[in-house]
C-alpha cells in the first residue's frame, strides 16, 4: 500500500471546514381521492421542472402471463392516444421543450418527463392522457415488437447483460425476479391484446406514485394536478406473485460462453435483503468499502496494484421484495482466477476483520457526502424521493439518513458483512470464450457452461 | 427570455491561470474543475491514444500526495472525482461537501504543480487502459461505432484522423520521459482554466485560488499545432467488420463549421431537427414511418461531444443501425431522402423543407436542451458538471465564461433560410464519410 497522507497537525493537506447543514425544500405530500398519492418539491436553481409517474406493477407482476410484458406494454403506451398520434405526441413535446420516457422495471412501471416550468400544465395533461388514455395502435405495437426483437437479440452479444441475466437466474430460480429480459421466441409471442389488458388493469392510480421536483408553487401545482388527474378511477390491483426462492447452497460456477470475446466477464453475488432491512445502512456501508467506491479495497487491489481491470466495483441491489448483492469486473483472460481470488479474499477479510477506526471514519463521509450530491440536482432528489416513497421507507428517511451514518461502528460493519457477503455460498457468473477461461473458472467450482441464448453447453 | 442570468465571476492569476467561479448556495455542494487545452487531437505522432492514458497518469501521484491519495482524500471527503480525455481538452474534476473546497484546490494545485509516478505506475495504468479500450470498444458490439471509425474516413490529418483511444502497440511504446514531456507541454497555468461551482462564494473562491495556484510557476507557452484540413471532395466509405451485433449499421459525417460562426448556429438548429429525438426528421422517417432502421441518432461532434466542446475540425454525424432484410443501399436512399427535403424549402406543391412552426419547435426543446445540460449531474452526482464543462470550453476556447449566458441568442435567431442554406452547404452526399458495419454473424430478420 501506499503511505499515507494525513490531515492535522504538521501536515500539508488542507483540514475538512466546518460542514453546512442542509436545507430541507418544502415538501408536500397528498393522497388523491382515487389513491394516487402525490408528491411536491419546489427547486427552483433552474426554470424547469422533472416529474415521474409510478405505478407499483412491472415485468414481475407479468411474468406469468409473459415475461417482458410490462416493458413493452411502455413502450407503446407513448405511441398514441384517444386524440393523439405518435407524432403529434413526439412534435407536441417538442414543442414545449419536453423529454418524456416510458418504461419498467420488475416492480415498476414509470412515465418519467421533464420540462420549462412555463409549459409544465400541458405536459402534465399529456402524462395524464398516457396514463388513462393510451390506445396501443397495432401497427405501432407490431414496429416496437419488431424492434425490441432485434434489440434482445444485441443485448445477447453484450458481456455485461449476459453476466447479470444468468446471476439473476441463478439467484432467484422459479421467483419472477429470475427473468431481466424477454427471449426472442417470448417477444415473437407477445399478442396486442396482452399490452391492453395489463394496463387497462396496472396503469391505475390506486397504487400510483407521482412524484414533481422543480421550479412551481406546490399550492398551485397541486391545485393543477388534482384538476388533471382527480378523475381518473381506481381500480383493483392485484399485488405481484411471490413464489418461493431456491436453495443456493455452494459456491458454483456459470459459465456463458461468447465465442471470440477478448476480455472475460466476472460476476460474484449472493441474495441480500431490501431496503426495509434493518440492516440496510451497514450493509450499504460495508459495501461501500468492500468494492462500492473507487477508494474501495477491491478497485485498489484489482485495479490500482494489479491491473487487471478498468472499472470493477460491487454493489446492493434491492426489488422490492427481496435484494442482492454483486461484484463485478471486466479483465483480461489471463487473469481470470487471479481476480476471482482476490475477490473472495476481500469478501472474507470484510468478514473476519473489524475495520479499523480512520476507514471507518472514511467510509462514514463518503457515504453521507455522495448522498448530499445526490440531491443537489432536480433529477437526483426526484429519483431519491421516488425511492423513499416506492418502498414505503420512513418519511424523513433522507433528512435523516447522514445522521444514521454517522452512527454506525465496526462492528456494525462487520455484522453486515458476516450475514450478508455470503461468499461461501455465492454464485460465480463469467461470460468469455470458454476456451480462454474454463479451466480457470473451474478452480472455484462446478461448472455449468450456456450459450448466450441460455441453453445449456456440454 | 434567452439570456440567462448565471452569476460568472473570472480573473487571470499572473501565471496566466484563468480561474472562473459560479456561485449557487442552495445546496452545501461544490464541484471543482481543472481544464486543461490539449486533447487526443495533439497527442505525439506514434503515440496515439497517449492523451487518455496521460489523463489517467494525473492520478498516480504528484509532488505532495502520492498514489491513491488523490482518490483517498477526496473520497474520504464524502466526494468523487474522476477525468476524461477529449478532442481539445482533458478535465479533471470532482464535487464534495462545500467544506472540502480548500482541500479539492490543494490537490488540484499539487497536481498542477509536478506529477510524481515512476514506471510501475506507467505499467499498471497501461494495464488499466487496455482493460478499458477491451470493454468499451473490443469486447463490445457496435463497440467505437463510430466515434473511432469515422474520422479516419473523414480526415487525412493525423491529429485528426488518428485511432484515439490508442492502439496497444503505440499504447506499450509509452515511456515515462513521455509522460513527463507531454506534462511540461501541455500542463501549464496558462494553459488550463480552474473552475469552481456550488457553495462557493467569488470572493472566498478567488482567494483560495491564489493561495493554491498563484505560485505555480507559468511554464512555456503552448506550442502551436496545424489541425486544419483540405476540404472533402467525394464521398469516402469503409467497411468495418461488426464482431458481436447482429445488425448492420451506418453512420455517416459531414464537416462541421467552426464555433461560433452564423453556419454554426445555423447547422445546429438543423441538427436539431434532424436528431432531436423521436420528433426528429432522421427517427421519425427511418424508424417510425418507414421502419427500416431500428434505431437512428446523431448530432454535431456525436456522440463523443456536442456543438459546444470542441474546436477544431469535426463532424455532423447520423448513425443507425437498420434491419438485415434491407441492403446498405436501401438504408442509405431512404436517409438520403429525408436529407433532400432539408434542402428544399416547404412549400404547397409538396416540399417538405423546414419551415418556421418546425424551427420554432426545435428552438424551444435546444433551449429547455440548454439549461438541463448546465444543471445535469453526469449521472446525479457532479452538480453542474454541464455548466462547468461549457464555461471551461468559453474560456479556452472563445476566452469569454460569460457566453454560457448568451449563447443562446444566437441559436434562437437562426432563419428557416440559413438552415435551409447551411443544409444545401453541409449536408452534401458527395463530401461525406460513410461507414458500413457489417455483422460477421448477421441477424435472422424478422421472427
Amino acid at each position: 500500500m501506499a503511505t499515507t497522507v494525513q490531515s492535522g497537525p504538521g501536515s500539508l493537506v488542507p483540514a475538512l471546514g466546518p460542514e453546512r447543514s442542509v436545507v430541507w425544500p418544502h415538501r408536500t405530500r397528498r393522497l388523491l381521492a382515487n389513491g394516487l398519492e402525490v408528491v411536491l418539491v419546489e427547486s427552483h436553481n433552474i426554470p424547469k421542472f422533472t416529474g415521474q409517474l409510478y405505478f407499483r406493477s412491472g415485468n414481475a407482476a407479468a411474468a406469468s402471463e409473459a415475461p417482458g410484458l410490462a416493458g413493452i406494454t411502455a413502450e407503446v403506451v407513448r405511441t398514441g392516444t384517444a386524440r393523439r398520434t405518435s407524432r403529434q405526441i413526439e412534435e407536441d413535446l417538442r414543442r414545449i421543450g419536453a423529454d418524456l420516457g416510458t418504461s419498467a422495471g420488475a416492480d415498476t412501471s414509470a412515465i418519467s418527463f421533464a420540462g420549462l416550468t412555463d409549459f409544465a400544465g400541458e405536459l402534465l395533461k399529456l402524462v395524464a392522457e398516457l396514463a388513462q388514455e393510451a390506445g396501443f395502435p397495432a401497427d405501432e405495437f407490431e414496429r416496437e415488437r419488431r424492434q425490441l426483437l432485434e434489440s434482445v437479440r444485441i443485448e445477447r452479444t453484450t458481456p455485461s447483460f449476459l453476466a447479470g441475466e444468468r446471476l439473476r437466474r441463478v439467484l432467484f430460480g422459479a421467483h419472477p425476479y429470475s427473468i431481466v429480459a424477454p427471449s426472442e421466441a417470448q417477444v415473437a409471442a407477445y399478442r396486442r391484446e396482452q399490452l391492453v389488458d395489463f394496463y387497462r388493469a396496472r396503469y391505475r392510480p390506486s397504487t400510483a406514485l407521482l412524484v414533481l421536483v422543480g421550479d412551481f408553487s406546490s399550492a398551485a401545482m397541486l391545485g393543477e394536478i388534482e384538476r388533471i388527474f382527480g378523475a381518473w378511477t381506481a381500480g383493483e390491483i392485484a399485488p405481484p406473485p411471490n413464489p418461493p426462492l431456491p436453495e443456493v447452497r455452494g459456491r458454483h460456477v456459470h459459465l456463458v460462453h461468447l465465442p471470440e470475446a477478448v476480455q472475460a466477464q466476472v460476476l460474484v453475488g449472493n441474495r441480500a435483503i431490501t431496503r426495509k432491512h434493518p440492516d440496510w445502512m451497514r450493509l450499504s456501508l460495508a459495501n461501500s468499502i468492500y468494492g462500492g467506491a473507487f477508494n474501495s479495497r477491491l478497485v485498489m487491489n484489482i485495479r490500482e496494484q494489479k491491473g487487471y481491470t478498468y472499472s470493477p466495483r460491487s454493489g446492493v441491489h434491492a426489488l422490492r421484495q427481496h435484494g442482492y448483492f454483486s461484484v463485478h469486473a471486466a479483465v483480461r483472460n489471463e487473469v481470470v482466477a487471479a481476480t476471482l481470488t482476490e475477490m473472495f479474499y476481500e469478501l472474507d477479510r470484510m468478514r473476519a476483520l473489524p475495520v479499523g477506526e480512520d476507514e471507518l471514519a472514511d467510509a462514514r463521509n463518503y457515504l453521507s457526502g455522495v448522498f448530499s450530491l445526490g440531491l443537489a440536482t432536480q433529477e437526483g432528489l426526484a429519483g431519491q424521493l421516488s425511492g423513499v416513497y416506492l418502498d414505503q421507507l420512513p418519511e424523513d428517511y433522507l433528512e435523516m439518513y447522514r445522521e444514521r451514518v454517522r452512527a454506525l461502528s465496526a462492528d456494525d460493519v462487520l455484522s453486515a458483512a458476516r450475514a450478508w457477503f455470503d461468499s461461501a455460498n455465492a454464485q460465480i457468473v463469467v461470460v468469455g470464450d470458454r476456451a480462454q477461461i474454463a479451466a480457470q473458472a473451474a478452480l472455484f467450482g462446478e461448472v455449468a457452461t450456456y450459450d448466450a441464448q441460455g441453453a445449456p453447453l456440454a | 427570455m434567452t439570456r440567462l442570468n448565471i452569476p460568472v465571476e473570472s480573473t487571470t492569476l499572473e501565471n496566466g491561470l484563468r480561474v472562473v467561479v459560479s456561485p449557487d448556495r442552495t445546496a452545501p455542494v461544490v464541484t471543482v474543475g481543472v481544464y486543461y487545452n490539449i486533447g487526443f487531437r495533439l497527442e505525439p505522432r506514434g503515440r496515439s491514444g497517449f492523451a487518455h492514458l496521460f489523463e489517467h497518469m494525473m492520478f498516480q501521484g504528484s509532488e505532495n500526495a502520492g498514489k491513491m491519495m488523490h482518490i483517498k482524500l477526496i473520497n474520504s471527503s464524502g466526494g468523487v472525482l474522476n477525468g476524461s480525455t477529449h478532442y481539445d481538452v482533458t478535465n479533471y474534476y470532482e464535487s464534495a461537501p462545500s467544506n472540502a473546497l480548500d482541500r479539492l484546490l490543494w490537490l488540484e494545485a499539487d497536481r498542477m504543480r509536478a506529477l510524481k509516478v515512476d514506471d510501475e505506475n506507467l505499467r499498471n495504468q497501461r494495464d488499466v487502459v487496455k482493460e478499458e479500450v477491451r470493454v468499451n470498444v473490443l469486447n463490445q458490439p457496435y463497440g467505437g461505432f463510430p466515434w473511432l471509425d469515422l474520422p479516419p474516413v473523414a480526415f487525412r490529418n493525423w491529429p485528426n484522423a488518428h485511432n484515439f483511444y490508442g492502439d496497444f502497440a503505440d499504447l506499450d511504446a509509452a515511456t515515462l520521459a513521455d509522460v513527463q514531456q507531454f506534462f511540461r507541454t501541455y500542463y501549464a497555468p496558462s494553459n488550463a482554466v480552474l473552475l469552481m461551482l456550488g457553495d462557493v462564494t467569488a470572493e472566498e473562491g478567488m482567494s483560495l485560488a491564489r493561495r493554491h495556484f498563484a505560485n505555480i510557476p507559468a511554464g512555456p507557452p503552448r506550442p502551436q499545432a496545424d489541425v486544419t484540413e483540405a476540404p472533402i471532395d467525394s464521398e469516402r466509405r469503409a467497411e468495418v467488420e461488426e464482431k458481436f451485433g447482429t445488425l448492420p449499421g451506418i453512420a455517416v459525417g459531414y464537416r462541421a463549421p467552426e464555433r461560433r460562426t452564423p453556419d454554426w448556429y445555423a447547422l445546429a438548429m438543423l441538427d436539431q431537427a434532424l436528431h432531436g429525438g423521436r420528433a426528429g426528421r432522421v427517427y421519425r422517417q427511418l424508424v417510425l414511418e418507414k421502419q427500416i432502421a431500428v434505431d437512428a441518432a446523431g448530432g454535431i461532434h456525436y456522440p463523443v461531444g456536442d456543438v459546444f466542446d470542441y474546436n477544431g475540425p469535426t463532424l455532423l454525424v447520423s448513425r443507425f443501425l437498420y434491419k438485415p432484410e434491407y441492403s446498405a443501399e436501401q438504408a442509405l436512399a431512404a436517409y438520403d431522402a429525408v436529407l433532400d427535403e432539408v434542402r428544399q424549402p416547404r412549400s404547397d406543391r409538396g416540399q417538405q423543407g423546414i419551415d418556421r412552426d418546425e424551427l420554432e419547435q426545435v428552438k424551444v426543446k435546444f433551449r429547455s436542451d440548454y439549461i438541463s445540460s448546465l444543471e445535469g449531474g453526469h449521472g446525479a452526482y457532479i452538480p453542474r458538471y454541464g455548466l462547468m464543462h461549457y464555461m471551461a470550453c468559453f474560456t479556452l476556447f472563445d476566452g469569454d465564461p460569460t457566453l454560457v449566458n448568451s449563447i443562446l441568442e444566437g441559436f434562437l435567431a437562426v432563419t428557416p433560410e440559413q438552415v435551409r442554406a447551411a443544409a444545401q452547404k453541409y449536408l452534401d452526399p458527395k463530401r461525406r464519410a460513410l461507414v458500413i458495419r457489417r455483422p460477421s454473424k448477421p441477424g435472422k430478420g424478422a421472427a
